[in-house]
């Protein structure tokens, strides 16, 4: 079996206004200790179940994984190494928040065969920077960047938030001229949200958050579409977009519905149908995890029909949709048979387009897919 | 044990209080009992009157209550005086009217911040038909914006008023209790009934309690009542044995007899409170009274909507909840109905505006039913071609045009008390709500009373609001129905992509039905959410279009991010919506 691995670092320096993830304000060092001498005895729990699997792709998530010293985060990956079967060249990627990286750190980095970088900068407009409450400026950015090319990191991705409170059209334009001129060599782009448990949230209810209009947000969307197309990134999935022969292999493990097993606090794991998850609090984990016990609080064995119906639903998020031949493999059943009434229905909507392969949304199917996935939901 | 009062009439005084809302009619009532040792120290709250919680928040009465307070005049007698607290607003003015007539005097309460109101005037007018001896009282005079001499001055030039002594007080504080008692004593005549005649009662309100049946409040004018006599309602004729009899304390205490001048409460196995209704006559089967007590009148609701559940499933608790509500209040109007878009539900009729807003709420509050009403609307009535006449208040029943010979819609006598600097404005939101100018008087040199004669269709929208807005709050409004007029009236259909939403016609007069219309439809585009097409709004009349919107077609709807752990999320999310669609 084949494997995608992910490892969750919880820890930020200081919690946006946004952000719903599992992260928490970093309060001392001896909390990262137990937590990271934790993630070593779950990584080792795993090794002898999981020595017949090859990990392809290894993803260090937050949180802001690189607040942890280049040593510590170079020991993991070792540990890693010894205990799992991992591909030679393994896409490993790290997230990094600008004003986290220097010139020794990422030099570890690089040591411990890290090789993709995925840069937080969601804008270059210090104002907007501040009302999302990071903790950097525009400037951190583009000098995180250019220290990681020094370094020799040849994988680079940006991530840019768009529908920001106050943003106007112009001020997202500029952000994305900018982000391009950098020339990296993947872009996500994500529409904010406002999220349960934020600061946004109470704002929002509050009256005092003026977000764009729903036209605005699909101005500012499909004008990032077209001209990052112009600059040569394919829109490979709804969200994210890559250079030449740059998606993201990792990423592209989920949109695929392949099988992943994820380290940490909160962390999910997709295995042979099953879908579980760590406890969510990190005391909580680390806890189980001392007492010998197993850190994972919930799971489900998925039907059937969830199993087909994610399938289609994550497939349809990315540029090649969902291939017939594929999904009969998989599943020992043409994707017709079972949802024959929904594909074309979607057609008739213009959301869904099909040839002899596969089905796939069309442009505007693209801008509406909630309305393409809740059909395939029961 | 209870004193033994009853035999002298002349030691007996029935008052009422009437007052603008907020003039401090429940303090002042409070004060009383207290100062009477009615109430003990330990029950005292607030308002001890109004004792629904709709009442206390919205400070009005809604249902008329009585106390009996024991006095120690200064004279050295003691005295039986019955408070009869009366609602407070225009809608209850049938009620109100059937509580001053059970009395022989009434409290006036004027704010002395606020002065004269349109209401005051018209409290006096009622009191003055009622024949009843008024004490007018200025409250609130420890207020800082309180002006006791001005105030003083606009009674003074208030006909009716003359002569009458003046007393100040200010209920917050206790100052002039006493001397409203003794004005009482003093000033307000005793009952005229006489023990020795015949059995007659007015009934002047009943409620319903679910364990004793229906109690009827009664103000005893001849003869007298005892437990276990057989009783005639006079309106219906049906006769009834007295099971109990009692007095106010203000909660309810059983006695033994009530005679000529008391008032009080009987229960008598009454089935169902529309046999006992307000303004009626209770006599002795055994030896009848020859005459009925006059005003007796059958209320009609005016102002009428229609109510839904939004979930479907509580169509029953809201019947089994209206029917309560009913209970109560006998001027509910209700009946089934059902409407293509919002499934089963009542229509219901209301004595006004204030009165519907209180019964909805009751039901949203007290019954925990989330409802929706539609667009309030009036009785109309349609003459057709065929000369047969209907009654009309639900747009939905409303015929086509070809078969209309005639529409009648039902006019108030509005008086509006302002002072004068905004006699312009209210003229011409008057003229812009169709009202025909009858009269203006000048109560004094800055305030004037105008008198107009407008549909009642333009009131209960949103003429009270618009008036005070425009008036900074400062003008009143009383009116009374007046009868029907003809009028030039249609009917506008919504349709929403292309279907008639039954429950959104309404009926307007012809000139006012393009801004109507005009404002509905933008008002609906900004509530319907946008859907995968576009979908026109439309308002028409006889089925020509003649506003319309359109719901631009939804645009963009995409959840931004899906990783690992995500999808279990966004898979409930989706499956949330989709359900919420669905409904």
């Amino acid at each position: 079996m084949n494997l995608g691995l992910y490892l969750h670092f919880p820890f930020c320096k200081s919690k946006c206004y946004y952000c719903d993830f599992n992260s928490y304000p970093l309060k001392n060092d001896h909390q990262v200790l137990s937590y990271i001498s934790a993630l070593h005895k779950e990584i080792a729990l795993y090794s002898q179940k999981l020595n017949h699997s090859t990990i392809k792709t290894i993803y260090l998530g937050g949180g802001t994984p690189t607040i942890l010293s280049g040593d510590l985060i170079y020991n993991i990956l070792n540990f890693c190494k010894d205990n799992f079967k991992i591909e030679n060249n393994a896409e490993i990627t790290i997230e990094a928040n600008p004003g986290t990286l220097d010139k020794k750190k990422l030099e570890r980095l690089n040591k411990a065969k890290i090789n993709r970088i995925s840069l937080g900068a969601q804008s270059f407009n210090d104002s907007l920077l501040k009302k999302l409450g990071r903790i950097h400026t525009a400037q951190d950015i583009i000098d995180s960047y250019f220290k990681a090319r020094e370094s020799g990191f040849n994988n680079i991705n940006i991530d840019i938030m768009f529908a920001l409170p106050d943003q106007t059209f112009i001020d997202f334009q500029n952000t994305m001229k900018k982000a391009v001129s950098l020339k990296p060599d993947h872009l996500s782009l994500y529409n904010l949200t406002i999220e349960k448990g934020t600061k946004f949230l109470e704002s929002y209810k509050e009256g005092k958050l003026n977000l764009p209009t729903e036209d605005e947000e699909y101005d500012m969307y499909s004008w990032a579409i077209q001209f990052l197309a112009e600059n040569n990134f394919e829109h490979y999935e709804i969200s994210n977009f890559a250079q030449p022969f740059k998606r993201s292999i990792h990423n592209q493990i989920y949109w695929y519905n392949q099988p992943y097993l994820g380290i940490g606090a909160g962390a999910y794991s997709f295995i042979k149908g099953y879908r579980y998850m760590n406890y969510k609090d990190p005391v909580r984990y680390i806890k189980e995890i001392n007492n010998g016990k197993s850190p994972v609080d919930s799971g489900e064995k998925l039907s059937l029909r969830k199993r087909m119906s994610e399938t289609i639903i994550l497939g349809l998020r990315t540029k090649d949709g969902v291939n017939y031949q594929k999904f009969k493999v998989r599943f020992k059943i043409n994707i017709e048979k079972v949802f024959n009434q929904q594909i074309y229905k979607l057609i008739n909507l213009g959301l869904l387009r099909k040839n002899n392969y596969k089905i796939q949304l069309t442009k505007k199917g693209l801008f509406l897919a909630n309305n393409v996935f809740r059909e395939f939901i029961d | 044990m209870l004193k033994d009062y009853h035999c002298n009439i002349n030691y007996i005084r029935n008052f009422s209080i009437i007052a603008h809302i907020d003039h401090g009619k429940s303090t002042i009532a409070d004060r009383l009992l207290e100062y009477t040792g009615t109430i003990p120290e330990r029950e005292k709250k607030e308002q001890i009157l109004d004792d629904m919680d709709l009442e206390r928040e919205k400070g009005i009465t809604i249902k008329s209550k009585s106390v009996r307070l024991y006095y120690h005049s200064k004279d050295g007698k003691e005295y039986i005086l019955n408070l009869i607290d009366t609602p407070g607003h225009v809608d209850f003015y049938y009620e109100v009217s059937r509580s001053l007539a059970a009395c022989e005097g009434a409290l006036l309460i004027i704010d002395a911040s606020q002065g004269v109101q349109a209401q005051t005037l018209s409290n006096i007018h009622l009191a003055i038909k009622n024949n009843l001896k008024i004490i007018p009282i200025i409250n609130k005079i420890d207020l800082a914006n309180a002006n006791p001499e001005k105030v003083m001055q606009e009674l003074k030039n208030i006909p009716e008023l003359k002569g009458e002594k003046i007393i100040f007080a200010s209920a917050k504080e206790g100052i002039g209790t006493s001397d409203i008692l003794e004005a009482i004593v003093n000033r307000i005549p005793p009952p005229s009934g006489k023990p020795n005649l015949p059995l007659r009662a007015l009934i002047f309100d009943s409620v319903y309690n679910s364990y004793k049946g229906t109690i009827v409040y009664i103000k005893m004018v001849d003869g007298i009542i005892k437990p276990e006599m057989v009783i005639q309602t006079m309106s219906n004729k049906k006769n009834y044995e007295v099971t109990e009899i009692g007095i106010f304390r203000p909660k309810m205490q059983p006695i033994k007899i009530l005679t000529a001048g008391e008032v009080g409460y009987i229960m008598a196995g009454f089935k169902n409170i529309k046999d006992t209704r307000v303004g009626d006559t209770i006599t002795d089967t055994v030896n009848p009274a020859q005459k009925i007590l006059s005003g007796y009148k059958k209320v009609t609701p005016l102002v009428f909507c229609s109510i839904y559940p939004i979930d479907n499933k509580e169509y029953e608790n809201l019947k089994i909840a209206l029917e309560k509500l009913k209970l109560n209040d006998s001027s509910i109007f209700s009946e089934p109905e059902t409407s293509q878009a919002l499934g089963f539900g009542f229509r219901c009729g209301f004595l006004g505006l204030l009165h519907m807003e209180i019964v909805q709420e009751r039901l949203e509050r007290e019954y925990n039913i989330n409802l929706i009403a539609t667009t309030p609307s009036v009785m109309y009535k349609i003459t057709k071609k065929n000369s047969e006449i209907v009654e009309i208040s639900n747009p939905t029943a409303f015929p086509s045009k070809i078969e209309i010979e005639k529409i009648e819609e039902p006019y108030v006598k509005a008086s509006i008390l302002t002072p004068s600097q905004y006699i312009g404005v209210i003229m011409d939101l008057v003229q812009e709500k169709r009202g025909f100018f009858k009269n203006i008087e000048y109560i004094d040199e800055k305030i004037a009373r105008l008198d107009y004669d407008l549909p009642l269709n333009e009131i209960i929208l949103d003429f009270y609001d618009k008036l005070k807005s425009r008036s900074s709050g400062y003008a009143s409004l009383d009116y009374e129905l007046k009868g029907y007029q003809a009028a030039e009236l249609v009917k506008v259909d919504i349709l929403v992509n292309h279907e008639l939403v039954d429950a959104l016609s309404f009926i307007v007069h012809k000139v006012k039905a393009y801004q109507q219309a005009r404002k509905i439809v933008e008002k609906l585009k900004e509530i319907i959410p946008r859907q995968l097409y576009e979908v026109p709004i439309q308002a028409s009349i006889e089925r020509k279009v003649i506003a319309r919107e359109t719901i631009k077609a939804l645009k963009k709807d995409v959840l931004a991010k899906c990783y690992g752990g995500d999808i279990t999320r966004k898979r409930k999310l989706l499956e949330k919506q989709k359900a919420g669609k669905k409904e």
